[in-house]
């Protein structure tokens, strides 16, 4: 076959801009060697050392693996992904609720499939976008010795003795959708009427702080810079038992709101059975009951055993978990862009 | 043939500069053309001034702008009233004491960004340094002082003040003694003859380190991050949401040209202000600065008095957080901004000695910062020789080219970098952060070598050269040694630099390639563990070490000299 200069400068051309592609490729599920390398981006802190004994321990005796983790918020670790799509660093990624989902449907993470034996005993609203690893509801957490009554309702914030005293959630981060969703929810709106949830946020101003992460919330709270926040139930309860006492976790009526960690495997993963092992693990009941003793994250799968003493401070079973209040997150995912710029403007700062 | 060495010498680090900066610039620039954010879409689409018109249209993006500039101004000021009696305090010094004053400014300075600022934070805390020691005296504390403007302009005070000191001291040791003297024979009292000689013959250190300050100031964004809590908004934290969780590229890259515009803009206007108090530098006549009689008494009674307080503020605002830092890696708290001392322990040296939960983080800094450190001090040799030796055609344009990436905004770069490795794919992301960390270096190193091949003795090498010594003998047995001090010094210097680097390597790292300071940074803003301390108080006395070495073939204070 002749082949003029033309085709062949063509193909010349055409093979160097596929070379970068060459190493996207799809997931194989290779059986994992000694020395192969998982990384896997997590939260620091408690739930880090949790992963390291139950979860990297019994995989490093396996298979003699190698664990590296990548500490940090969800913002750094989404960002990273995406820009490394198709050739990703992470192995594994752990993601809040929303971003899990709109990381498939961008084709950065993978859906979660049966190939993780311990798919099956997920509840349902633990499927989505990847393998949810721990119910853990957005609350109102308030110093109970500055309160005049018990806080018993979302829209008790919007009592006058906690202004100024409010530490409201930095962005669109978990914490802060949820009290943006619950304002709006309680205030006559809803995920397609969130105007009325930034009008009355507004009402709240001003803050005595936004605070950017759980750690810096309590570490305000110790320094009495601030009184009452919306945060995550379980780890205030580790808060609440181990450093102050004073903190309450409220019990809204309106319900608490529903917030879960996803892990995540990234498309194009050269550890593709080594990260269906990892996530496996962290659905085993040493990992799930480890974290429900220590940071009282939920499990969120029916199969394990759950002592009688931690059983109140969880969610447990169907109905507990259908009490909790679900978003529209696609409608939410769709509206975030949108919703932050109004946040920067009119809630931060 | 002659005629070509220069421009031969000059074109390595030309080549690096337009390949690693001017490159990511130019992707900034296209890609703040964009009409819309497409995280995984093309580089080159129809341009579109979409996202300039959205931002000149908002309000918020000016204020925010404003406010920057604003915070930018006060630093400056800060800095300059902080900076002046510590510059002066470091000329009067004498000559054997003054290495070891030099380290004062030199260790905060090579200290990274977020450690000191976890300093300030150790400082301002409800239950911090401050009102620890008003507290003493009956004054109730200050429960707001973190998280508003104040706190981030101390915190970009303490960062940048060592720059402004640097400027500031090269004009004030350089006034002769002579002038002084005729000042005193005048009658001019100390104070008075600091402000009526010292002041006006150092205002062009003053509009160098304003205009470095300034810049720098504007487009910081870790110290604003920690300080300001989100309260506080800058630019440069608005650049970095947009680039890293909005994923809007576009709008980051439009808010850093217009960062950079607005940066240099201010510059230009503070420095033409500030020529138009030297008619002097252009020849011509300027009016005598007087002060009225009446005055004098009080300037010679508070004078003193008052440059003494802001000698002490400025050396307890540079040392002062890093004293906390080292502190609080003994303190049993929970975590690294818990103020207040609780307890002695020694678990957070255990944990970053024996648990070696820092070690991947802290091999990757080294590894990154001896290869950066090697290829700038490669690229700024020959550099060095072409601006000192082979002077040609537009070396002044092009050394205004080479000392761009210290004024420019990091974060820019960082965006406009972070595409480029997207879309070549195939550039390790090792090198392209050495990449990065090379032109972070490149201006140090070249001030500093092009000094030294300034400082040989040409005699040397013509002896060497009727000895019958070929080019290549003279270069490696006359020359090389020669430099040894400024290479060793360049080499320190560029290490700690590049070891130190948060702003642009925050957007370059992978999960497998964090360094040092970016993991720290990240844990910062989430949870951070008094380890933190631990490391940079090992940091710190690496670097008091590493400065005692390089005092010891160099003197410090020769370190900056331009």
């Amino acid at each position: 076959m002749n082949v003029s200069r033309r085709t062949f400068n063509k193909l010349i051309a055409g093979a160097g801009l596929a070379a970068p592609f060459h190493i996207i490729r799809p997931a194989s599920a290779q059986e994992p060697k000694k020395g192969d390398e998982l990384v896997v981006g997590i939260w620091g802190g408690a739930q880090e050392k949790i992963v390291r004994e139950h979860v990297e321990k019994p995989l490093v005796e396996k298979y003699g693996c190698k664990i590296s983790y990548v500490l940090g918020g969800t913002g750094d670790r989404r960002a990273r992904a995406y820009a490394e799509r198709g050739r990703p660093s992470f192995d594994v990624l752990y993601l809040n609720i929303f971003e899990s989902r709109q990381a498939v449907k961008d084709g950065v993470t993978q859906a979660p499939t049966p190939a993780v034996k311990n798919f099956e005993a997920l509840y349902p609203s633990a499927r989505k976008g990847g393998y949810g690893v721990a119910f853990n509801p957005c609350t109102i957490v308030y110093d109970k010795t500055k309160a005049s009554k018990p806080i018993t309702s979302w829209k008790d914030m919007w009592n006058p003795e906690w202004k100024g005293r409010i530490a409201w959630p930095d962005g669109l981060g978990a914490e802060g959708i949820s009290a943006l969703m619950m304002a709006a929810r309680v205030w006559g709106g809803d995920e397609k009427n969130a105007d009325i949830a930034f009008e009355k946020v507004k009402e709240l101003k001003p803050f005595a702080a936004i605070q950017g992460s759980q750690a810096q919330l309590f570490e305000m709270f110790d320094q009495k810079l601030a009184d009452l926040s919306v945060e995550f139930g379980s780890f205030t309860q580790s808060y609440v038992e181990t450093r102050n006492p004073n903190i309450a976790i409220a019990k809204p009526v309106e319900g608490q709101a529903l917030s879960m960690n996803v892990a995540c495997i990234t498309e194009g993963t050269k550890n593709q059975k080594l990260a269906e092992e990892w996530i496996n693990l962290h659905l085993s009941e040493p990992c799930m009951l480890a974290y429900a003793r220590q940071i009282y994250y939920s499990p969120t799968v029916s199969n394990i055993t759950v002592p009688d003493d931690i059983k109140s401070k969880l969610v447990l079973g169907d109905a507990d978990v259908a009490k909790l209040v679900d978003f529209d997150w696609d409608v939410i995912n769709a509206s975030r862009a949108k919703w932050q710029a109004k946040y920067d403007r009119e809630i931060a700062g | 043939m002659n005629r070509w060495i220069g421009p031969a010498l000059a074109a390595p680090v030309t080549l690096w500069l337009l390949l690693s900066f001017a490159a990511p610039m130019f992707v900034v620039l296209v890609l703040s053309l964009h009409e819309y954010p497409d995280p995984f879409g093309p580089l080159f689409i129809t341009p579109s001034i979409a996202q300039f018109r959205d931002i000149v249209s908002d309000g918020f993006y000016f204020g925010v702008v404003s406010e920057t500039i604003l915070l930018g101004l006060g630093v400056t000021v800060i800095t300059a009233l902080l900076g002046y009696p510590l510059a002066h305090w470091l000329a009067r010094m004498p000559v054997k004491y003054r290495a070891a004053a030099f380290a004062v400014i030199l260790i905060p300075l090579l200290t990274n960004v977020v450690v000191r600022s976890l300093g300030i934070i150790l400082l301002l805390a409800p239950e911090g340094l401050i009102n620890s020691v008003t507290g003493l005296i009956g004054i109730p504390p200050a429960r707001y002082m973190l998280f508003t403007h104040g706190a981030v302009a101390v915190a970009l005070a303490q960062v940048f003040l060592p720059f402004m000191v640097l400027a500031l001291y090269d004009n004030l040791q350089n006034t002769s003694p002579r002038v002084h003297e005729a000042a005193q024979s005048l009658g001019a009292s100390p104070a008075v003859r600091f402000l009526t000689v010292d002041l006006p013959l150092s205002l062009p250190g003053l509009r160098s380190g304003a205009v470095i300050v300034f810049l720098m100031a504007t487009t910081a964004y870790v110290s604003a991050s920690l300080l300001g809590g989100k309260k506080v908004w800058t630019t440069g934290m608005l650049v970095l949401q947009e680039a890293i969780k909005n994923l809007n590229a576009p709008l980051a890259a439009a808010l850093a040209i217009i960062m950079t515009v607005t940066g240099l803009a201010f510059a230009a206007l503070c420095a033409y202000l500030l020529n138009r108090l030297m008619p002097w530098l252009k020849g011509k006549p300027s009016n005598p600065w007087s002060i009225p009689r009446w005055i004098v008494p009080v300037i010679n009674i508070l004078g003193p008095i008052v440059s003494k307080l802001l000698l002490a503020a400025s050396l307890l605002l540079l040392l002062l957080p890093l004293v906390l830092v080292c502190i609080q890696s003994f303190n049993d708290v929970p975590q690294a901004t818990a103020s207040g001392f609780r307890g002695f322990t020694l678990k957070w040296y255990e944990a970053v000695f024996f648990a070696g939960t820092y070690a991947d983080a802290f091999w990757v800094s080294v590894r990154l910062a001896v290869t950066s450190m090697l290829v700038a001090l490669a690229l700024s040799l020959p550099a060095a020789f072409a601006l000192a030796r082979y002077p040609f055609k537009g070396r002044s344009a092009l050394l205004t080219f080479w000392l761009l990436p210290m004024s420019l905004p990091h974060v820019a770069i960082g965006v406009g970098m972070l595409r480029l490795l997207q879309i070549y794919l195939i550039i390790p992301p090792f090198l392209g952060l050495v990449a990065i960390h090379v032109i972070v270096i490149l201006p140090f190193a070249i001030t500093l070598l092009t000094t030294s091949v300034m400082g040989l003795d040409r005699a040397q090498e013509e002896a060497a050269a009727s000895l019958g010594a070929s080019p290549v003998r003279r270069f490696f047995l006359i020359i090389m040694p020669g430099l040894a001090p400024g290479l060793f010094a360049a080499g320190i210097v560029g290490f700690l630099l590049s070891f130190g680097e948060v702003t642009v390597t925050s957007f370059l790292t992978t999960a497998r390639l964090t360094t040092l300071p970016v993991r720290i940074y990240s844990e910062s803003t989430f949870s951070l563990e008094p380890t933190a301390h631990a490391i940079s108080a090992v940091l710190i006395v690496f670097t008091v070490i590493a400065l005692v070495l390089v005092g010891r073939v160099v003197r410090l204070d020769r370190l900056y000299a331009r």
